[in-house]
């Protein structure tokens, strides 16, 4: 006879072992939030260097106006779903905004990022079709695929030529269809699809191609629509997800479909029909931070410029970088304990990144994720390197204490 | 190339579950590779990606979901070489 909760055992033991070395990375408790780029936990202020904050928005004086105009117009929750209790005004005028801003014909918001994936994948791919994923995908986009009666075929990271051959493998597809599905911007490296070529590959296998770019859409791109106007090929793409919790600084999501057809998915999308539509607080700070993204070059340029700067600087301390300067610089550490070791140092010392661990990551590795936003300034950066610096400085005496920690826990 | 065996597909899942096979473990066909060899989810479906280019055959996720064991892999493959 076993008890409920004795299958999360081998979970515990190793959670056991993190917070015998510190705090737990995966549940931090922030006691204020300042602004943009500064927390506070006790009595220490801490740079914010992990929030996915991209342009740096949460405190906009336009955004904020917005959020508390919407509760005294409309209230603070519209309890229940749009299919329940009906449209407010404000989601049309966001799905409006979001199809001109994107060129495409139609346009859904969806309560959560999250739920944006699960829903929008699951109403498209059907029994017949075969989902085509790339092998790094989000959960969301996996838990999408299981939503669906469609088998799902993973391909190798980023690699068009890999898409092509499994597509080719697999053959003709009796009755349905391929749907690609890709991310612009990868969370965990910061690494960039080729998005012209897996167009290229997804038209000429007669399939269909969605692009989650919940991490690139405001950040990329000459009016911020993301990668794929970056590469000159939006109007090409089938569809674009994207999240109202980075860059807009809200919470929600949208998937945006240059198919007239998609709209029929509100009909069949159980994450759509079945769940409380976004509030009007959290759809009128998104819209009127689509307004800051479409006007939003500055921002763009100052977050570049500091990827640049801290991806140079961590360069020549000789960290291990896992991808070209980007609004996400990962940082390559030998092992978990290693690097749950020094996140907790980073936060001890006022520098708040990400732990970020297998399964989470790829090839298994184990990283310091920092993500940047427009709102840090030059200084903050070189806060940052003096910090990743001091880090490097203490490695020895870090690793000793480890050690020490580790044996006295066993 | 003549159709591969039993024997030879359980040679070739034990070469490749060896980078994963950390603590160097036995791997027989009742291995769980999950909760025996402790391989992570994540790098399951790696090695999936590397049997589908080796036999040239399409496994789907879903398939994989179902899948616990060493023996049950190497079923899943001989059929789709079946198939």
């Amino acid at each position: 006879m076993t008890a409920l909760f004795d299958k999360y055992a081998p979970l515990k033991s190793r959670v056991d072992i993190m917070m015998k070395i510190g705090k737990d990375a995966l549940g931090v408790e922030f006691d204020d939030i300042l602004s943009a780029t500064r927390g506070r936990i006790g009595n220490r202020e801490i740079l914010l260097a992990g929030t996915n904050n991209y342009l740096g928005l949460t405190f906009d004086k336009d955004c904020v106006a917005a959020a508390k105009n919407a509760i005294d117009e409309h209230g603070t929750g519209t309890t229940g779903s749009r299919i329940a209790n009906g449209t407010y005004s404000e989601h049309i005028d966001l799905e409006r905004a979001l199809a001109a801003h994107l060129g495409m014909e139609s346009c859904i918001v969806f309560t959560t990022g999250y739920q944006t994936n699960l829903a929008a994948i699951a109403g498209l791919a059907g029994d017949k079709d075969v989902i085509f994923m790339d092998a790094d995908a989000h959960a969301c986009i996996i838990d999408g695929t299981r939503l669906t009666g469609a088998s799902t075929i993973r391909f190798r990271h980023n690699n068009p030529e890999d898409l092509d051959k499994r597509l080719r493998r697999r053959g003709e597809i009796e009755g349905g269809n391929a749907l690609v599905v890709i991310e612009g911007m990868y969370s965990m490296f910061g690494d960039i699809a080729p998005i012209d070529e897996f167009l290229d590959v997804t038209h000429r296998h007669g399939g269909y191609l969605y692009i989650d770019e919940a991490h690139s859409y405001g950040i990329f791109g000459p009016t911020g629509c993301g990668i794929a106007e970056e590469q000159g090929v939006l109007d090409k793409v089938d569809f674009i997800s994207s999240t109202f919790s980075k860059s807009l600084a809200s919470v929600g999501g949208f998937c945006a479909s240059r198919h007239p057809e998609f709209e029929i998915t509100r009909k069949v999308m159980r994450p759509y029909m079945f769940t409380a539509s976004a509030t009007p607080a959290n759809i009128c700070a998104a819209r009127a931070a689509v307004e800051k993204v479409k006007s939003g070059r500055a921002l763009r340029d100052n977050l570049k410029a500091r990827a640049r700067q801290l991806h140079a600087g961590l360069s020549e301390m000789g960290y291990d970088l896992c991808a070209d300067p980007s609004p996400v610089i990962a940082v390559r550490r030998p092992n978990e304990a290693v690097a749950a070791m020094e996140w907790n140092w980073l936060i001890e010392n006022g520098v708040y990144v990400n732990l970020a661990v297998p399964p989470g990551t790829p090839q298994s590795s184990s990283l310091l994720r920092i993500s940047l936003s427009a709102a840090h300034s030059e200084a903050d950066i070189n806060e940052l390197l003096e910090a990743f610096g001091s880090l490097k400085s203490s490695q020895d005496k870090l690793m000793q204490e480890m050690a020490g920690k580790l044996s006295a826990a066993q | 190339m003549s159709k591969p065996t039993r024997d030879d597909i359980f040679e070739k899942i034990k070469d490749l579950l060896a980078p994963y096979n950390k603590e160097k473990r036995e791997i027989s066909l009742q291995s769980g590779i999950v909760s025996d060899l402790e391989v992570d989810s994540v790098a399951v479906f790696d090695l999936v990606m590397e049997l589908e280019d080796h036999y040239d055959i399409s496994i789907s996720m879903e398939m994989v979901s179902d899948i616990k064991t060493v023996g049950e892999l190497v079923n899943c493959v001989n059929s789709l070489l079946e198939g």
